[in-house]
């Protein structure tokens, strides 16, 4: 059982406080995600998982035991760095036998182990080659294969993909998807890329300036942002936030005014007093053709399935929309959008989100 | 190289000025080699010329009659400096890793103190080094010129050694230490074969340095012919009455031989050394 907890972690550097108590219950096999802005500290905190860096305050427990104290080795974990930090003088081979030969496994052993991961990630024929002469998809492989073959309990990845192209990412994110379930290992996965989040996640932490704003499915996050900023974080292209005035609120939901737009009446619930302000998050993809807000479209992105319309409202404010690909839109003429109010998310002024009461139910 | 790209007005400009540089300090050894060549006689009342047909390989043969414990001195000369490099070297490889990746009490105070000792020339230090090693009844021993010049080399050996082990990317050793790798491991198996160039570098300076400086050492601390490095036994060919010039730079030259030859091998290595870190792989 490779459960991985954190209780209440805490990490400054000097007086740079960079977590600020995180508090998580990863579960066996889990393949959690960390996801957030730059220097919101994913890092940090993979690295005081990994013991490379010790927190300030608070334990870390791998499959029920403190672990807080052991070195890395000693914790069961294996970790994989956005440079690869491959040896760049030893062969693929002995780079993925390193662990091995530290632990001082006999020489048949080593080879055996070596050429199953070697089989896992297709290098077999490459295990005589310097890292130098590898691609950066191949390198990232041999970086994996270092991590696999101590079996360790828990696998840790630091946005292991972004330094390879597109396409490449994108194959690598299956791989590692499909490596998951050969392995049935608990792996904790950093990235900044969201897309990478939802795709490969079965949860999701979100972080943002050294706290969690939400941990939950890619779903739960999708439908159910906790906050402001996870509705933004999450979702592509970004949820539309438009500010609004509260006019009222009965069973049905709470009445808005949005700002130079319609009253609108949306099913969610939670405190509010007439004359408050709040922001009614709006997903692009969630608006249609249809009366309610009048924009004038300024960009327009035709990707043939859909066409990603930015423009502005009469207010000012921006608003952007993903329509059907054939939607008879033009650059610089006015456009009519509309909302399902039961798809909009309403935020109050501390950035906390009402609770939607017609949104798809998920369980937890 | 962007030498190509120079036009051949510049191209003629850098060889020029490297021909008057390589020429202003290579002159001193040209006279060497042709004094070596020319008879005692000619020496000290013909004219300047270039060449002339009485030259001879004639003191390279000589000077080995005049001199009996040349071979010796030659080999005292690069045994010493070898020792002093070895001896250096083992100090300073860990020594520099420490102050390129530990945090410890100190650390920048102490490695200001190496640069301070640096300031000293050997020279200053003569008499109290004389008394330290009179206490320890070290005078007219190996020792007395080899432990010196450990001493005054190690410190320029950590500040270069450490600035080139600084370049190494931490993760290389971070990813060691996650895989179980203690700091003597990771200090072996990757970052000693990845300084490789940089101790190439560092040793080489450090010989260089040792070779040079075991001449003040030894004229002071030592009095025994067989112990004698060459700069010290070269003053054997300073008779009562006159001095056998062309015998004395042949034997320097004879002495300095093979460390040049070892260096023309290095060299390779040398070049690499001295431009690598400055491009991120
Ligand atoms: N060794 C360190 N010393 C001082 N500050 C650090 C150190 N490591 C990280 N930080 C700071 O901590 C914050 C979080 O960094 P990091 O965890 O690397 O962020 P992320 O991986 O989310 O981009 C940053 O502001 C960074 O400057
Ligand atoms: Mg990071």
């Amino acid at each position: 059982m490779a459960t991985l907890d954190l209780r209440s972690i805490t990490k400054s550097f000097g007086t740079a406080s960079v977590l600020k108590g995180i508090d998580l219950a990863i579960r066996d096999k889990e393949f959690v995600v960390f996801v957030g802005p730059s220097g919101c500290g994913k890092s940090t905190l993979l690295r005081i998982v990994a013991g490379l860096e010790e927190a300030t305050s608070g334990q870390i427990v791998i499959g029920g035991t403190d672990v807080s104290a052991l070195a890395p080795v000693d914790r069961g974990i294996s970790m994989v760095f956005q440079s690869y930090a491959l040896y760049p003088h030893l062969s693929v081979f002995e780079n993925i036998a390193f662990p091995l030969r530290v632990a001082k496994l006999s020489e048949a052993e080593v080879k055996s182990k070596v050429g199953k991961a070697a089989e896992i990630l297709q290098l077999t024929d490459k295990l005589h080659l310097k890292p130098g002469q590898l691609s950066g998809g191949q390198r990232q492989r041999v970086a994996i294969g270092r991590s696999i073959v101590r079996n360790p309990k828990v696998f840790l990845f630091d946005e292991p993909l972004s330094n390879l192209d597109a396409a490449l990412r994108g194959d690598m994110r299956v791989e590692l998807s499909q490596l998951h379930r050969d392995l049935s290992a608990t792996m904790v996965y950093v990235t900044h890329d969201q897309v990478e989040a939802m795709t490969m996640a079965h949860r999701i932490v979100v972080l943002n300036a050294g706290r969690v704003e939400q941990f939950g499915t890619p779903m739960e996050l999708y439908h159910h942002p906790a906050t402001r900023f996870v509705a933004t974080f999450i979702g592509q292209p970004n949820m539309n936030l438009l500010p609004a005035r509260v006019v009222g609120q009965d069973a049905s939901g709470l009445t808005v005014d949005i700002d130079g737009g319609p009253r609108m009446t949306l099913p969610v619930e939670g405190r509010a007093a007439p004359g408050d302000r709040v922001e009614v998050g709006m997903r692009p993809e969630n608006l249609h053709l249809g009366q309610g807000l009048t924009m004038k479209v300024r960009v327009l992105e035709r990707l043939g399935g859909v066409s990603i319309t930015y423009g502005m409202l009469a207010s000012g404010q921006r608003l952007c929309a993903a329509l059907p690909g054939d939607a008879p839109i033009r650059e610089g003429e006015e456009l009519s959008v509309a909302i399902n109010p039961a798809d909009a998310h309403v935020f109050d002024a501390s950035g906390a989100v009402m609770r939607r009461t017609q949104a798809p139910a998920l369980a937890a | 190289m962007l030498i190509e790209r120079l036009s051949i007005w510049q191209k003629i400009g850098v060889y020029a000025a490297t021909f008057v540089f390589l020429l202003f300090i290579l002159m001193p050894f040209i006279e060497m080699f042709r004094v070596s060549l020319r008879p005692m006689s000619h020496l000290m009342t013909a004219d300047f010329t270039w060449w002339s047909d009485d030259f001879s390989w004639q003191a390279y043969r000589d000077m080995w009659k005049t001199v009996p414990l040349l071979g010796l001195y030659i080999f005292n000369s690069i045994f010493i400096a070898t020792a002093v490099t070895v001896l250096t070297m083992v100090v300073v490889v860990p020594a520099a890793y420490a102050y390129a990746r530990l945090e410890f009490p100190f650390r920048a105070l102490s490695l200001g103190g190496f640069l301070a000792v640096n300031m000293f020339t050997g020279a200053v230090l003569l008499i109290p080094l004389y008394r330290v090693l009179r206490s320890l009844s070290l005078l007219n021993t190996y020792w007395a010129i080899i432990i010196p010049g450990v001493a005054f080399l190690i410190p320029t050996g950590i500040w270069l050694l450490r600035s080139y082990l600084e370049k190494i990317p931490r993760e290389l050793e971070e990813a060691a230490f996650v895989d179980g790798a203690s700091r003597m491991y990771t200090l072996r198996r990757v970052v000693i074969p990845l300084a490789v160039p940089g101790l190439i570098v560092v040793g080489t300076s450090v010989f260089i340095g040792a070779y040079a400086q075991q001449f003040l050492f030894a004229i002071t601390f030592n009095n025994v012919r067989e112990i004698q490095p060459l700069p010290a036994g070269l003053y054997e060919f300073v008779g009562y009455q006159d001095v056998t010039w062309n015998e004395m730079m042949a034997a320097a030259l004879t002495g300095v031989l093979p460390v040049m030859l070892f260096f023309l091998f290095l060299q390779k290595y040398l070049v690499a050394g001295l431009t690598a870190g400055a491009v991120k792989e």
